[in-house]
């Protein structure tokens, strides 16, 4: 026989969202996951993040799977994350990579905790006893904690470790533990591993009060505090529950200022970066601050550049300061005085007023950022490779998560400070890359375990078994009397064996119970145990192993009564309470009708439409995995905008040849049919089984494909103007057209004296464009540089709004001052004025600095236009029922936590026809949206949940409320069959159908009002038998 | 607005009035088919649908009666559509029960001409049986009823009618008009390019509105209202507690009478005669267990406020479910208090236009947020 192919494991070093992201992409497609973290705890920032702007909810769980839920346990993900393919390893840091492509040796070095985190219990009766104090890293500082410590406080299980450092070894954590896990002198562990590619996902080191010497002359006051600081001060887990208060005395703070670029964009400092999420994470701040303090709070933002540059970004400032009043003052603040009433004083100049002003804030926020460079190099030296001239890790040109070695990856902020939203796409992005690199070496996936599914007997009369775990390991002393309790379970109608047994988490556990069930005669089961959100699959198989149906079994958290673990409760009796909650559940259990997962038909290809450079991009991707692709352009030709228009960009790329290549590459390979010339009339469908019309625009003739899954990659181009005398004179361009004509020289610059550019035409207004296009601002400074080097006399002025070079662009915005380029920022109440004189354009406008009007009659006056989206979106949305929204780009699923993904599964996005974005960004996308589509074409087998909504057609009228109301486009109304049609594997059982449907025509299965009913029943009932189970 | 058809009758003709000018609608082919109230040997006034313009000789639409609210006669005929043309003619708690049901799909006026009459209200139809047997005549009601006196012989116009602030309907083609229009005439009121339309095939001129209209309907209206608000007031206060409620409906016997008069209750099957509320007997005894005693029909108060959940949104006050209850229970007072609220909560009133949303059809992230609890 030939020998066993090792099972593809992957190494992510960093677990904040990034990283789990990547983690949870490879471990759904079956390959194994180590995923490592620095710190003791998972989740990274966003661990202590309780809101997310643009909703201004949490939405972490949002990253989880949605089809196949019954195989992923569903949980918040602030708690933790569990998978079964995912080894967690917090506490864990990489000390060495060695070896080639596909055959990494790591070293891991595992800091000891002092505590067996697997046995403790998590109540903390050490952290009682502890003597010791010092301040807590989650909260800034801002409170104290113990030696021994929950490093999250809302984690479950609870990962308690002692802090060896602030330690004195009393040892009376010891002596208290009821366990006895605690080990004061464990070691740190090393260990060596085999990994075959490795995604880096460490994040960036923060900019903070403490180390930095710029950053010291601020801290005047614990009143000045970071922005990630204020988070946990807002935080309803955090320092005062979530009212605002001064840390320094805790009186309620009214007034609260923002300072942005706090460490960043300082050259002086060797800072030259914008750290990209600062201005949308502080307009979030001062939003929330007003919302959770009150009306009379007063937030002020003081900035350079309100760099609002993503999708929907825009929109939300204008809401933060129309609706929530919050103030922005264009000032760079020098500094910050203390009162002796505590208060901070702080001087700016209002440019408006053309005044200084001293304001007294009772709190001042510094909006801190990034620090790259250091830890950049670290990485480069553990994986063997230089860092490039910026000081970042060598990557692709074009694949912004593609190391420049083989099979090493990266993702997250250690690309630069990213938003969520990219946190994810990267994410995605580099599991699909890890994905697109294993299927070419000699790896296998993990095998799911197939149990066959027993035969459901709901049509018996209920006979239930009751297993009930004792939990002796992890509860010395339970406050229940299990005997008692078993005793009094028995006498109720229906149950048929009440078995004890003791840790069910346990493989002897596990063995016993089967050993059990497999005698017994019953034929639903309810088990008794902890954390069912951890252990629901394994105990699941279990009870398939032993001949229960999974629908004809109910798991009880009995861990939260037996431990009072999650809530402390009024009743001293637990073994009533537990009684109760029991037999509620057996009266659930006993009207539970069988149901079945379906194993969904899927057709392993791939439709894209948009044969761009994102289409082609993620039309190869997939195509390099095996996946067959319909690629459909409405043009004749491939490459899309940028490909076909754009010669060459600021940071060196080449995008026309870059689209050569890649046409090439797509016309070559086996997998990609190309359809020019054609575009999509309409689709139906679902996951799996969609299939699509389209039109041969050439032919004038439709036909069908079929397909399992599709991406959006419609595209966009120049927006159009007929502002600014535009298309009146003929030295009046936009930036596309200057570009055209300095590459082909019919453009000569060479004489001419002044060139003004105007930003933001016709965009960031509200009857216009009501967004920022992402690459004017640069394409600007291109432009303008271009000018210069072939022109150095040449007077370059560029009126703008907010410069949006973020992240590391922002070093061409210093190049191009440096090389005298003149900015001058104008409001939109106050735009400048274009009049025609002689045909010439003249220009006026105010100067901020002097306060005075100017005019300039200029050579050349370029407009930036922007990016308008494809006028076909509305079209191809119309054809996929897939929502555009009023500028007429995509709606993703969530615009943070599912950038790439629609609500209906089994639809993606990617590229422009998602928001304006350059060229590496929409790559990025196109790979996340591959990837998500590779995930179900695969060829593993996906199922839909046990649980989903049903139509019960004999009476339903049709009046598609449950259509209407669906938040994720699960149900439809069929004309042709004229039913209402339930898409199962989009179809997340969250009930609103039913909350809907009047008269139960659309239910969840397994919640059916007789059920519920029989719940509320059950905890209504006064039982006689309850007193004698005492 | 000059969009009126004066329609002038001498006493004792208007019926005949209004059957010529629906046979010449008819016959010149402004619709196929006539929904209208139309007199029955014998059995008072019903709702009837006419495709033969020689047989409208029997219409009375002003007749005070409306044995079933027409929004569901209206449904019955337009859920599944012929594309037959066809007039309906429907006092405005119909047409705003019929608006609600085209939003929830289960009708469509794509080929009706919806004409509305003013109402001054409707007899409970053993009233109005006894009432005819008596020799009451449409047009001697609508005179008493119109110098502000609706009681006749011992009975009066329902409750709901009197506190009616909609005399008369909006969202229809054409209106039907007495109220203001002095004692002799008729007049017609196109509101639509349909109803134009239809007035000029039919050859019907157009004119001057009459000028007492206005201020007749708003007195009348505010009369209603105020009545309306006493009758709120009056309900409040005699239902304070989960116990009056009780009493309130201490006689239901699960007739479900008021579900099936009610024109806005749509379900094919409710889900009070589904299994779910097929009980086992250990569940009778279990609830019996629990207080020592049960009184059946069990499930009366849940079933009236399932309803209510249901349908308060909807509710058009028309008043029906009282008049359908064999046991005299008040029900209309209770939803139309309670729909008054909840259709505020939403800004919404139930068959006030075809464009607004129904509430809770549309999936908002933040909804409701002081009740639901949901924080930030």
């Amino acid at each position: 026989m030939a020998e066993k192919k090792p099972t593809g494991t992957v190494l992510v070093a960093g677990a904040g969202v990034s990283g789990i992201k990547a983690a949870i992409e490879l471990a759904e497609i079956g390959y194994k996951v180590l995923l490592t973290d620095a710190s003791p705890q998972i989740g990274g920032i966003l661990a202590k993040l309780d809101n997310q702007f643009p909703t201004d909810h949490c939405g972490m769980c949002r990253m989880l799977p949605l089809v196949g839920r019954e195989y992923a346990s569903q949980y918040c993900m602030r708690k933790g994350l569990y998978h079964e393919n995912i080894e967690i390893l917090p506490f864990t840091e990489l000390k060495s990579v060695e070896g080639d492509a596909g055959n990494y040796t790591i070293e891991l070095l595992q800091k000891a905790r002092y505590i067996d985190t697997d046995k403790c219990n998590g109540l903390g009766e050490c952290i009682k006893v502890c003597p010791v104090e010092v301040g807590d890293e989650f909260n800034h500082g801002l409170t104290k904690r113990k030696a021994v410590y929950k490093p999250v406080p809302h984690n479950t299980p609870q990962m308690l470790l002692i802090d060896m450092a602030a330690c004195t070894k009393c040892g009376e954590c010891v002596k208290v533990c009821p366990t006895n896990v605690i080990n004061l002198e464990a070691e740190d562990e090393l260990s060596t591993r085999q990994v075959h590619a490795i995604i880096l996902a460490s994040g960036v080191k923060l900019y903070n009060l403490e180390e930095f010497e710029d950053a010291k002359s601020w801290a005047v006051s614990p009143d000045v505090v970071s922005s990630l600081a204020f988070e946990r001060i807002i935080s309803g887990s955090g320092t005062f529950d979530g009212t605002i208060k001064r840390p320094s005395d805790g009186k309620a703070a009214k007034k609260i200022a923002w300072i942005q670029c706090m460490g960043s964009r300082n050259r002086r400092q060797k800072r030259d970066y914008c750290s990209s999420i600062c201005c949308m994470f502080a307009l979030k701040e001062a939003v929330l601050a007003k919302e959770k303090g009150g009306d009379d709070v007063e937030t002020t933002i003081f900035y350079m550049d309100m760099r609002t540059f993503g999708k929907d970004f825009y929109q939300y400032y204008e809401k933060a300061v129309d609706e929530h009043g919050v103030k922005l003052i264009r000032c760079r603040v020098q500094g910050v005085m203390l009162n002796p009433d505590k208060s901070l004083s702080m001087r700016y100049f209002d440019s408006e007023t053309q005044e200084f002003f001293v304001v007294d804030y009772d709190m001042v926020v510094l909006s801190t950022g990034q620090v790259p460079y250091e830890t950049h190099k670290k990485l480069a030296d553990l994986l063997h490779v230089a860092i490039n001239a910026q000081g970042l890790l060598p990557t692709d040109p074009y694949e912004k998560v593609k190391l420049i070695k083989p099979g090493m990856f990266l993702c997250g902020s250690l690309m630069g400070l990213t938003d969520l939203s990219e946190a994810i796409s990267s994410g995605i992005a580099a599991a699909g890359q890890v994905s697109r690199f294993l299927s070419g070496i000699d790896v296998t996936l993990l095998e799911e375990e197939e149990i066959p599914e027993p035969t459901a007997k709901d049509r018996d009369e209920p006979l239930i078994s009751i297993v009930l775990c004792k939990c002796s390991e992890k509860a010395k002393e339970s406050s229940v009397d299990f005997n008692a309790l078993g005793a009094g379970l028995k006498k109720l109608n229906s149950v048929g064996e009440v078995n004890i047994i003791d840790m069910v988490c346990s493989d002897e556990g596990k063995q016993t119970v089967l050993d059990l069930l497999s005698k017994s005669k019953c034929n639903r089961l309810l088990i008794g145990a902890c954390h069912p959100f951890m252990y629901r699959k394994s105990l699941k198989n279990l009870a398939k192993k032993a001949g229960f149906s999974a629908s004809l079994f109910e798991i009880i958290d009995l861990s939260s009564i037996v431990h009072k673990g999650f809530f402390e409760s009024e009743t001293k009796d637990q073994t009533r309470l537990a009684y109760n909650e029991i037999r509620a559940v057996i009266e659930n259990l006993k009207l539970k009708p069988a149901l079945h997962v379906e194993t969904l038909p899927i057709n392993p290809a791939a439709l894209v439409v948009g044969g761009g450079i994102a289409g082609m991009h993620a039309a190869f991707s997939l195509a390099q995995r095996g996946v067959k692709v319909h690629l459909v352009e409405k043009s004749d030709t491939l490459g899309g905008y940028a490909g076909t228009k754009i010669e060459h960009t600021i940071d060196g790329l080449t995008p026309i040849s870059m689209a050569k290549d890649l046409t090439i590459k797509v016309l070559e390979h086996k997998h990609i049919t190309l359809y020019k010339n054609c575009e999509v009339v309409a689709t139906q469908g679902s996951l799996g089984a969609f299939e699509t019309k389209i039109r041969d625009l050439a032919k004038e003739e439709n036909f069908y494909l079929n397909h399992g899954a599709a991406i959006i990659a419609t595209g966009g181009h120049e927006g159009v103007t007929a502002e600014y005398e535009y298309g009146n004179s003929d030295q009046i361009l936009t930036q596309a057209e200057l570009k055209d004509g300095l590459t082909t020289g019919e453009i000569d610059v060479g004489e001419a004296e002044t060139i003004v550019m105007i930003q933001c035409v016709g965009s960031r207004q509200k009857d216009g464009r009501e967004y920022c296009s992402r690459i004017c601002c640069i394409g600007a400074i291109a432009n303008a540089l271009t000018i210069k080097e072939k022109n150095p006399e040449a007077r370059v002025f560029i009126l703008y709004r907010d410069v949006m070079t973020y992240g590391f662009a922002e070093q061409y915005y210093t190049q191009a001052r440096l090389a005298g380029i003149i900015f001058v920022s104008y409001s939109l109440e106050n735009k400048p004025k274009v009049e025609l004189k002689d045909g010439s354009p003249v220009i006026t406008f105010t100067e901020p600095v002097l306060n005075s009007e100017m005019q300039l009659s200029p050579d050349y006056l370029i407009l930036s236009t922007g990016v308008d989206a494809e006028a076909s979106n509305r079209d191809v949305g119309k054809a996929f029922s897939l929502p555009v929204n009023g500028d007429g780009f995509f709606v993703e699923a969530d615009s943070k936590w599912r950038p790439v993904e629609f609500l209906k599964v089994g639809l993606y996005v990617a590229g422009v026809a998602h928001s304006p974005m350059t060229l590496k960004d929409a790559i990025l996308q196109a790979e996340a949206a591959a990837h998500k589509t590779y995930a179900y074409l695969s060829g593993r087998k996906i199922h839909t949940a046990h649980v989903i909504s049903k139509v019960h057609h004999a009476i339903c009228v049709k009046c598609q409320r449950c259509v209407d109301i669906c938040p994720y486009g699960a149900r439809s109304y069929d004309e042709v069959l004229d039913r209402i049609i339930v898409d199962g594997a989009t179809c997340q059982a969250c009930g609103m159908c039913g909350v809907a449907c009047q008269n139960n025509a659309a239910e969840i299965m397994g919640f059916s009002d007789k059920q519920i009913m029989a719940v509320i029943d059950a905890r209504l009932y006064r039982d006689p038998v309850a007193t004698t189970a005492q | 607005m000059a969009n009126f058809t004066k329609l002038s009758f001498k006493k004792g003709e208007l019926n005949q009035k209004l059957a010529d000018l629906f046979k010449g609608m008819m016959e010149k082919g402004v619709v196929d088919a006539l929904l209208a109230p139309m007199i029955q040997p014998k059995r008072g006034v019903m709702l009837t649908l006419v495709t033969d313009p020689s047989l409208v000789g029997a219409i009375d639409p002003f007749a005070p009666v409306v044995p079933v609210n027409g929004a569901r006669i209206a449904s019955s005929i337009t859920g599944k559509p012929s594309g037959r043309k066809t007039a309906m003619v429907l006092r405005s708690c119909e047409i705003r029960a019929l608006v609600e049901l085209c939003k929830l799909k289960q009708a469509h006026l794509d080929d009706v001409l919806l004409i509305g009459m003013d109402c001054l209200g409707r007899y409970e139809n053993l009233d109005f049986i006894k009432l005819r047997a008596e020799g009451q005549s449409s047009e001697a009601f609508i005179e008493k009823a119109l110098a502000g006196n609706t009681e006749s012989g011992g009975c009066d116009v329902s409750g709901a009618c009197k506190i009616c602030e909609f005399p008369v309907a909006d969202n229809v083609d054409l209106r039907l008009c007495i109220i203001g229009t002095g004692s002799d005439a008729l007049y017609i009121e196109s509101l639509t390019p349909k109803g134009d339309k239809a007035l000029e095939t039919a050859g019907l001129g157009i004119g001057e509105a009459p000028a007492g209209r206005e201020a007749a309907v708003q007195q009348l209206v505010k009369k209603r209202k105020d009545a309306c608000d006493a009758a709120f007031a009056q309900y409040r206060e005699s239902t304070p507690s989960v116990d009056a409620l009780e009493d309130r409906l201490a006689n239901c016997i699960n007739c479900y009478n008021c579900r099936v008069a009610c024109p806005v209750c749509y379900c094919k099957e409710c889900v009070f005669v589904t299994d779910t509320f097929r009980h086992n007997g250990d569940q009778y005894m279990g609830w019996a267990d629990t207080f020592g005693t049960l009184k059946m029909p069990t499930d009366t108060i849940f079933y009236h406020l399932t309803r209510m959940s249901h349908m308060s949104l909807f509710c058009v006050g028309c008043g029906q479910c009282t008049s359908a209850c064999p046991n005299s229970i008040d029900l209309m007072p209770m939803f139309k208090a309670v729909a008054q609220k909840t259709q505020a909560r939403f800004d919404y009133q139930a068959g006030r236009s075809h464009e607004e949303k129904q509430p809770l059809t549309v999936f908002e992230n933040d909804e409701l947020v002081e009740v639901t609890g949901q924080i930030k």
